[in-house]
């Protein structure tokens, strides 16, 4: 079954063996994820708790025709590590007045998520277009956040090939979202 | 309206991907909401996320992680967020909508012709952010940063050597950059501005006035 069908069926009937196969799935790649990104267990966990909670909370918002379930469950993920992150400036700040204590949703707005309709079909062309070895060097350095010198050995080629490649992918990509019109 | 200047294709990934300081995210996604080409290359940058997701090595949950978010979900009603109330006077009549929904300081007069007025983000760590008016005309000092600094226009225009600024434009200025823009002689120009560290004034003016200039 297609994940964008059970968070259909939680956001419709409240089903919850539907929201157990999305934790069995996302949760613990999520996990995953934010571990291999630097974040110590006990953080991953408790926001990949969150996070699933908040798709059990949102999943009337999210929009089949957007960019997919995966990618939709990464934003809530990325959301709340900021938040997370931000709470533990503003604990920081606890002592100084005049601070506003709560988490406010100041940039998460309507209009800034996830492209919809015609854009997701040209960013999937795209995509589909960019060389694997392109995609590859791209996720590595931006989402697996790995320094250029980690990812020159895991690739075994030289320091300047990272960037020149990472450069070149950047720059394939924009030229691909703009021809598919 | 065309955009004619885009922020780094680095900031947008780091934008998507959620590691900007909130002023800095503040501004891009404003440029955002308004420019079609970074808003995709900020999608493909999410789906590219997706992926990675989904091919990431699974880490087990701790054994009662589901019992313990189902027992949440009981407690939970739908429409749990609070809305910001929206500021009494809005600086400005027509601003972006993710703009109308953020606080504002105490607007501020920092030398002729220039006042600004600042966004009060709750956990912004390095970079400030404010609203700039600046005159028609006016001239800015010769100035480089310390830091950075994330413009993006929302009236008027200003313009420097690496040209013309009008509304939904990005500009990005770091240490290497060191540059004197000139406001659009026809109307004043307002900008939402991420900056992190100092400016730097240049010139005996710039010396002499820089004690006065609070930034």
């Amino acid at each position: 079954m297609e994940w964008a069908e059970l968070i259909g069926r939680v956001a419709v009937h409240g089903d919850r063996d539907a929201f157990r196969l999305l934790f069995e799935h996302f949760a613990p790649r999520v996990k995953g994820l934010l571990m291999k990104i630097g974040t110590d267990a006990d953080t991953a966990e408790e926001i990949a708790q969150s996070t699933l909670l908040a798709v059990w909370r949102k999943a009337a918002q999210f929009d089949p025709s957007s960019g997919g379930a995966a990618a939709w469950i990464f934003t809530i993920a990325r959301n709340l590590r900021i938040d997370a992150a931000r709470r533990a400036v503003r604990q920081a700040r606890a002592d100084q007045p005049g601070f506003i204590d709560e988490a406010d949703d100041v940039v998460d707005s309507p209009e800034i998520l996830m492209t919809r309709g015609e854009d997701v079909s040209r960013v999937a062309a795209a995509l589909l277009r960019l060389s694997e070895e392109q995609s590859r060097v791209v996720r590595m350095s931006f989402i697996e956040e790995r320094p250029h010198a980690d990812i020159a050995e895991s690739l075994g080629i030289p320091l300047g090939t990272v960037k020149s490649r990472i450069r070149l992918a950047m720059n394939r990509l924009r030229d691909l979202l703009d021809e598919s019109t | 309206m065309t955009i004619n200047h885009h922020p780094p294709d680095e900031l947008l990934a780091d934008f998507a991907t959620g590691r900007l300081d909130e002023a800095d995210h503040l501004v891009v996604a404003v440029h955002i909401a308004q420019c079609p080409a970074c808003r995709r290359f900020a999608g493909a940058m999410e789906h590219l996320a997706g992926a990675t997701l989904e091919e990431t090595a699974p880490v087990a949950m701790k054994a009662d992680a589901f019992a313990a978010i189902v027992a949440k979900l009981d407690e939970l009603q739908p429409a749990p967020r609070a809305d910001v109330p929206p500021p009494d006077v809005l600086p400005d009549d027509d601003l972006p909508e993710i703009l109308r929904r953020c606080r504002f300081g105490k607007q501020r007069r920092v030398a002729p012709g220039l006042k600004l007025q600042p966004i009060i983000l709750p956990s912004a760590k390095q970079s400030r952010a404010f609203l700039l008016w600046s005159a028609p005309g006016a001239r800015m000092l010769q100035h480089s940063h310390s830091g950075t600094e994330l413009t993006c226009v929302l009236k008027g225009s200003f313009s420097h050597e690496a040209g013309r600024y009008g509304p939904g434009d990005f500009d990005f200025g770091d240490g290497d950059v060191d540059h004197q823009p000139v406001v659009g002689p026809d109307e004043p120009c307002l900008c939402l501005v991420a900056m992190s560290g100092d400016l730097e004034l240049h010139g005996l003016l710039g010396r002499l006035i820089s004690p006065f200039v609070r930034l």
